[in-house]
């Protein structure tokens, strides 16, 4: 693969000089080349993390326009400007990331249409500023007449080059891995600590940047800019059928795809006669992509290769596993208050249903709790609350004497409360070690730029992945593993960071009972080291064996709290759980 | 005063066409869970077969809508069998994508026959007015009106008092529930998609008369619908009628007492302002997400 790279690029930079072609292919040449750095840095925030964009040449109009105005104005060459363009680009994608980024769904797609078409309204009604409709002339070029388009050719090759070369550093630090575990699964993301919006934003706000820069660029190499040439929806089409041509979420992907794209749009235009054709073309060509090959050009070729040449993988090594011990996390932070988890008067409803209903409920350090009740009862809405992936509609929730109710997902897991998920939620296209190494210990921006897969980190995620009997599987990706397979590596997940109250959402629900029994000594083991539980199962003889005390949840609220010994009896837990007795016997008498 | 006036009854005039467009997107949205951004292009077509057939014939434009309608119901019946069922269970960006294709595939195609110039149909009434006092009501925006309060009327009845307009609402809430209770899901997806697109058909026809049209107006349109439904609340109907009714007001208002090159940022800024300050918009509903997994 490296080779491939390194001859493309040396026949790109040698291109121009040897004299092959016309200034009108060095042209077509200095298009594909634009395109490619849109593609590429689009690929930055829509690839890795799967926000598309349908609006990504507003930042190279933002870049084109303020290169533009800059030089008339202050008399700047275009090219001094390009930087600022960038910068501007970026701080307009962070403005608007910062707010629509925040939820997820339908709304960012339609937020960048409309940012598009909103600048294109602003250029054409600010005459002052944009000269509207009429356009604005850039100065010429310093360079000789004969010199053309030459510079152009590599500046832009210099600004890919670039671009790429962050794209790739981006893809194997902490926070390329937590833009790809956004995409597979954006809650899951946020449970084990890492700052979605922010790395959203971040995603964002760097390919605008790019994009902004080979704005300043082109608008010189134009000459003339208007609001319909530099604001064109169909200009952003083509960024986004260029990366999903070439593969999007690849890193060379979107840069061959770009070199298609501008070359069939180039030969529609001359061939085919002006540009209802290429309408059809970019039309055609998205439609078919999007049925046909969704997954891009250069992924679909690796999948193919994969499948032609499988690698064999054992079975799990459960005797193997069996054997081991725990790997200690060294340094478990002891506390001085009894109460870690403490939930007063907390309540979430949906519309007419009131799921948790002024629960309270606290859990104390060292303890192993066990939460049980019937189904709908609430359980799980409570561990969404108390991680964050729901907010309370009233009460507070206090961790280590902090008021966490009003913190993002993230913040709680970095204060150390983790969880697992009642349907094992991994992230299926990564592999199982970058699963285990996914999680985040800290927001920082340090701990965001470090390699995603590390000496001593890659090496406990190892010694976990051994200890589930799983170390065979490390390379495979997470989604071909099987549903109590899953269940193990999100605990190794979860014991990655130095977590203080771990929350087990039916841990043993799937997986077979040696493997329980083994998982009742990890838990207990923990224990023993200081951390806390807090475990919502069905199970009521491992709930019953395991947990001291057992709190029991009915309606939203607790209804019972003790030890196991006394939940067993309790009579309101019994009615709970099998119904009032009383009241069968009455039935069963007339019989 | 008598400008004031003239502004708000013609702004209601407008937000009432607007209303029929936008719960025809706010409808597929519900079915779809993604925005048909090629309904602006389905308008388009529309007005474009409208303006064809007036020409050629001289039928009425609005009474034109008596075969743009069930025409684009077919249209969007043998899209949705054919490519959007396989769909269902692809990510919603694809979706979006896909339909943009489908956007740009019209707009081409439009652009090759009628090639890339404004046109407008222009029956005998298209500039004439009944006058109420001081003000002049355009008699065009007023049957384009009545005619869409019509299918308005028509298509809240299926939806509310039929067993197939339960079905979709059901379908559009939980696929695999209403499933399970006997709703079977391509054919009433299917059946949704096509009300939608019939919407646009009948607005299409509409628009012909309102506003001069060109195959690259469906950006234009798509944006207004799409502000409506956003303001609305994604998928809520009784949202797209106040949305409508809100934007066709404030659209009026902006190009009467500001200037109408600014009237369409209306919809640009409503959109970004909504989704910013209040995505589920005024009648939406979040959505619990945290079961789905």
């Amino acid at each position: 693969m490296k080779w491939v790279v390194g001859v493309v690029a040396a026949a790109l930079a040698v291109y121009p000089v040897l004299g092959i072609g016309t200034e009108y292919h060095l042209t077509v040449a200095v298009l594909c080349l634009l395109l490619a750095v849109q593609a590429v840095s689009w690929n930055i925030l829509s690839g890795y993390a799967g926000y598309v964009s349908l609006g990504h040449s507003a930042f190279l109009g933002i870049g084109a326009y303020l290169g533009g105005i800059a030089a008339e104005r202050l008399d700047i060459n275009p090219l001094l400007a390009a930087p600022l363009g960038g910068v501007l680009a970026a701080g307009v994608a962070v403005a608007i990331g910062a707010v629509v980024l925040r939820s997820r769904g339908a709304a960012f797609v339609i937020v960048t249409i409309a940012l598009l078409l909103t600048m294109q309204v602003l250029a054409t009604n600010l005459p002052q500023l944009t000269h509207g409709n009429q356009g604005l002339a850039m100065p010429l070029p310093p360079w000789s007449r004969d010199t053309g388009n030459l510079p152009f050719y590599y500046l832009f090759l210099a600004l890919l080059a670039l671009t790429l070369a962050f794209s790739a550093w981006i893809r194997t630090r902490k926070l390329g891995s937590g833009l790809i575990a956004i995409r597979e699964d954006e809650g899951k993301a946020a449970a084990i600590g890492i700052p979605t919006t922010r790395y959203k934003v971040t995603a964002y706000a760097s390919g605008a940047f790019f994009t902004g820069v080979a704005g300043g660029i082109y608008g010189y190499f134009l000459s003339y800019i208007s609001p319909t040439t530099m604001f064109a929806v169909l200009a952003s089409v083509m960024v986004v059928l260029a990366a999903l041509l070439g593969g999007r979420g690849s890193l060379y992907g979107p840069v061959v795809g770009a070199f298609v794209v501008a070359i069939g749009s180039e030969a529609a235009t001359v061939y085919g006669g002006g540009s209802s054709s290429r309408l059809l073309l970019f039309g055609a060509l998205l439609t078919g992509v999007v049925l046909f090959l969704p997954q891009g050009l250069l992924p679909g070729a690796a999948a193919w290769w994969r499948a032609r040449h499988p690698r064999t993988v054992e079975y799990t090594d459960q005797e193997g596993a069996l054997g081991r011990l725990p790997p200690v996390r060294a340094s478990l932070a002891s506390g001085s208050q009894a109460e870690l988890l403490r939930i007063s008067g907390v309540s979430k409803r949906f519309g007419g249903l009131v799921a948790v209903d002024g629960a309270d409920l606290v859990v104390r350090r060292g303890t192993i709790t066990g939460l049980i009740g019937p189904n709908g009862s609430g359980k799980t809405t409570l561990f969404n609350l108390v991680t964050g992936t729901l907010r309370a509609d009233a009460g507070e929730i206090t961790f280590e004497g902090r008021h966490i109710d009003r913190m993002p997902p993230w913040e709680r897991c970095h204060l150390g409360l983790g969880r697992t998920f009642q349907t094992t939620r991994l992230f299926h296209g990564m592999s199982v070690l970058e699963n285990v190494v996914a999680p985040l210990p800290d927001g920082r921006w340090r701990t965001a730029v470090r390699g995603g897969v590390t000496g001593a980190e890659a090496r406990r995620a190892r010694e976990l992945l051994d200890f589930m009997g799983l170390g065979r599987f490390a390379a495979e990706p997470a989604g071909s593993l099987s549903y109590g397979q899953q269940k193990l590596v999100e605990l190794a997940q979860i014991l990655m960071l130095d977590t203080r109250l771990i929350l087990l959402d039916e841990p043993a629900g799937g997986i077979n009972p040696a493997l329980v029994e083994h998982l009742k000594g990890v838990i207990r083991q923990l224990a023993d080291q200081g951390v806390t539980f807090l475990l919502v199962e069905h199970n009521i003889p491992l709930v019953l064996d395991l947990c001291d005390p057992v709190v029991v949840f009915s309606q939203g609220r607790t209804i019972a709290e003790g030890p196991p010994g006394k939940i067993r009896d309790d009579p309101a837990v019994l009615e709970a759980y099998l119904g009032d007795p009383k009241a069968e016997r009455k039935v069963e008498r007339p019989c | 005063m008598a400008q004031f006036v003239q502004t708000l009854a013609l702004g209601l005039l407008i937000g009432g066409v607007y209303a029929l467009m936008a719960s025809g997107l706010t409808l597929i949205f519900g079915v779809m869970r993604v925005i048909n951004v090629a309904q602006g292009a389905f308008l388009v077509l529309s007005a474009f077969v409208t303006w064809w057939v007036w020409r050629a014939t001289g039928i009425d434009p609005i009474a034109l809508a008596a075969l743009t309608t069930p025409l684009m119901f077919g249209l969007g019946w043998a899209f949705y069998r054919l490519v959007g069922a396989r769909l269902r269970s692809a990510p919603p960006s694809m979706s979006v994508l896909l339909m943009f294709g489908v956007a740009l595939l019209i707009e081409g195609l439009l652009n090759v026959t009628a090639g890339n110039r404004f046109r407008s149909a222009t029956p005998g009434y298209f500039d004439e007015s009944y006058t109420l006092g001081p003000i002049s009501l355009p008699k065009a925006p007023l049957y384009g009106f009545l005619a869409a309060l019509a299918v308005l009327a028509v298509f809240y009845a299926v939806l509310d008092h039929t067993w197939t307009g339960r079905a979709i609402r059901a379908w559009a809430q939980n696929p695999s529930g209403a499933a399970l209770v006997g709703v079977s899901a391509v054919p009433t997806a299917t059946l949704a998609f096509a009300l939608g697109t019939a919407s646009a058909g009948m607005g299409g026809s509409v628009l012909s008369v309102l506003v001069p049209f060109f195959p690259a107006s469906h950006y234009e349109w798509i944006a207004r619908i799409l502000g409506i439904i956003v303001l609305g609340g994604l998928g809520s109907l009784p949202g797209a009628l106040t949305g409508a009714l809100i934007l066709g007001l404030a659209e009026s208002l902006t190009s009467v007492y500001v200037s109408p090159q600014w009237s369409i940022l209306v919809f640009y800024g409503v959109i970004m302002a909504v989704l910013i300050v209040r995505p589920q918009g005024l009648f939406g509903t979040r959505v619990r997400e945290d079961v789905a997994a």
